[in-house]
């Protein structure tokens, strides 16, 4: 754990001094913040019509659960505000593409690589340190921002919302399926910088990663699908295993040796 | 002790290193030079396990070198590459704190203080790595090397980059590290600093041309000369001189004979000169440079 540690510390630490690397994370963290307070709050507000005078939204709303103790518009904002918990996801996953896309193919290229891989590392060691370093910066922004979040429910939506907020199937989306979705778009990206050449090269194929999940946003606002808890639990669980499977294929893939020949 | 044994390395059709053996013992410093391309690199790397041999093996301390020994062999050895590959971001401090934590160093802060010290970067540790200077940062990169005081140092231009001043203050750590009972391999093409350090000099051209001490790798050349210099005029004594090279030549009060043979001919000539009458002032036996034996056997070396 000794190694670990101290590979994880260097990630921190070269992150710390090159805090821009995180703006598109800091950036897609504002976004997730300021776009469900401007469409569930702000907009009703300035046109003076609540979310609860649109039967449609009401309807749709029903998904989300029966809240007798909420009025219609506290019901839509809640409803609009689980749908857009969801972009939370894509919190770790730009930190994967921002980060974790240029962890190896950048270490290849500023030739710090092959001294280390010198060295009597593991290459589970040197790859569980790339996906904690970038993984534990991106989940502290993001739980900040889940901080904000709430606050500003508590703040702004209408009385009791924050409160039907605080679920079991809200725990799981932040607890579980959003750290293992972090993880699992991390490995991805892990293997992807692994495989490439160049840093531009890893975080085209990174954006990949991004696609399946904006799926399910899409069909979850579209109301084409509403991810009960079960479902989240479910998901979060296929996500664990998808995890330790690329974890698995990561080690395998990592060829020293090609990284270190392939270089030009 | 680090060993090859019929090292051959291939990249799909292009072999790179072929077939090469040879042994860095105990307290040696062996010194690899060979031109740009001639798998010196390769070689390197095949010897700390980061890349596998099309075939042959490597031992070290008697264990051969395979993919699950690697980890712990890699231990034992310290590594300089080529380029510094210091992480720029990180302080020199730093970059040493990490290695000596992965090298689960005991005492790690004395050890990397008493580096800082030995390399003169006490003052520039709190300086982060890509604002040193080229010399400044390859001397951050063999105290990385050498902080696990490794028994095994494979060292790729250690020198590169260095003033005459630390290049000296290099050496002799090399000398020490020699005296504890490391084998040193360093990869050079300063052949000037090769003859000063290592005790062999190993020539590679994708196969390994010869590996010798300095001295017998000159006397492989057969050039040497004998410069003869007279309190009179050379020209009178030049019929004597060309018994033994019919090229001799002869300028002001000084003889030049070619020879093949120094050691063995030298007191000959100088026996047949005075017995001559020649009024002989000084002798001089010129072998020749390493570079002209480096040249030559580089030339004659098959592609």
């Amino acid at each position: 754990m000794t190694r670990l540690r101290a590979l994880v510390a260097k990630e921190l630490l070269d992150l710390r001094r090159n805090r821009g690397a995180l703006l598109p994370v800091a950036i897609v963290t504002l976004m997730s913040l300021a776009l469900p307070f401007t469409v569930t709050i702000a907009i009703p507000a300035m046109t003076g019509s609540p979310l609860g005078d649109d039967s449609d939204l009401v309807r749709v709303s029903a998904v989300a659960g029966v809240h007798d103790r909420l009025t219609p518009t506290g019901r839509v904002q809640l409803f609009l505000f689980q749908q857009f918990l969801m972009m939370f996801l894509l919190i770790p996953i730009t930190g994967a593409m921002a980060l974790a896309a240029h962890s190896v193919v950048g270490e290849k290229q500023a030739r710090t690589l092959e001294p280390l891989l010198a060295t009597p590392i593991a290459t589970w060691e040197l790859l569980i340190s790339k996906v904690l370093g970038a993984l534990l910066p991106t989940l502290a922004i993001a739980v900040a921002g889940l901080v904000l979040y709430f606050a500003g429910l508590v703040v702004f939506a209408e009385p009791g919302v924050a409160a039907a907020m605080a679920t079991g199937r809200t725990a799981i989306l932040i607890a579980f399926v959003g750290p293992v979705a972090a993880l699992v778009s991390l490995q991805a990206a892990i293997v992807i910088s692994s495989r490439v050449n160049d840093p531009r090269t890893a975080q085209q194929f990174g954006v990949l990663i991004i696609i399946p999940l904006s799926a399910l946003l899409v069909a979850q606002f579209t109301g084409a699908i509403w991810l009960s808890t079960p479902a989240l639990a479910f998901i979060g669980l296929g996500l664990v295993g998808v995890w330790i499977l690329l974890t698995v294929f990561s080690v395998a893939l990592f060829d020293r040796e090609t990284i270190l020949t392939r270089w030009k | 002790m680090i060993a090859a044994r019929a090292l051959t390395r291939s990249f799909g059709p292009r072999t790179v290193v072929r077939d090469v053996t040879f042994e860095v013992a105990r307290s040696e410093i062996v010194a690899l030079l060979g031109p740009n391309g001639a798998g010196k690199t390769t070689t390197m790397r095949m010897l700390a396990g980061l890349i596998a041999p099309t075939s042959g093996s490597v031992t070290i301390d008697g264990v051969a070198l395979t993919p699950a020994s690697g980890g712990t062999l890699r231990g034992r050895i310290g590594f300089l590459t080529e380029t510094p590959g210091l992480w720029d971001r990180l302080t020199v401090r730093e970059n040493l704190q990490i290695y000596a934590s992965i090298y689960r160093l005991e005492g790690a802060r004395r050890v990397i203080d008493a580096s800082l010290d030995l390399f003169e970067l006490t003052d520039h540790a709190s300086a982060r790595a890509a604002e040193l200077s080229k010399g400044m940062r390859q001397k951050a990169a063999l105290a990385r090397a050498l902080l696990h005081r490794p028994t095994i140092l494979l060292l790729d231009e250690p020198m590169s980059g260095l003033d005459p001043e630390i290049t000296r203050s290099v050496r002799r750590l090399l000398d020490e590290r020699r005296s504890a009972g490391c084998s040193i391999l360093v990869s050079t093409h300063n052949l000037d600093e090769a003859e000063r350090m290592a005790d062999r000099v190993a020539l590679l051209h994708e196969r390994l041309i010869a590996i010798d001490r300095p001295a017998a790798l000159r006397q492989r050349l057969h050039t040497g000369h004998v410069t003869v210099r007279l309190a009179t005029a050379a020209s009178a004594y030049l019929h004597v001189a060309r018994q033994f090279d019919p090229g001799a030549e002869s300028e002001g009060g000084t003889l030049v004979v070619h020879v093949r043979d120094g050691e063995r001919d030298t007191p000959v000539i100088v026996s047949a000169l005075a017995a001559a009458g020649a009024p002989i002032v000084e002798v001089r036996h010129e072998t020749p440079a390493l570079e002209d034996v480096y040249l030559h056997l580089i030339g004659d070396a098959p592609q």
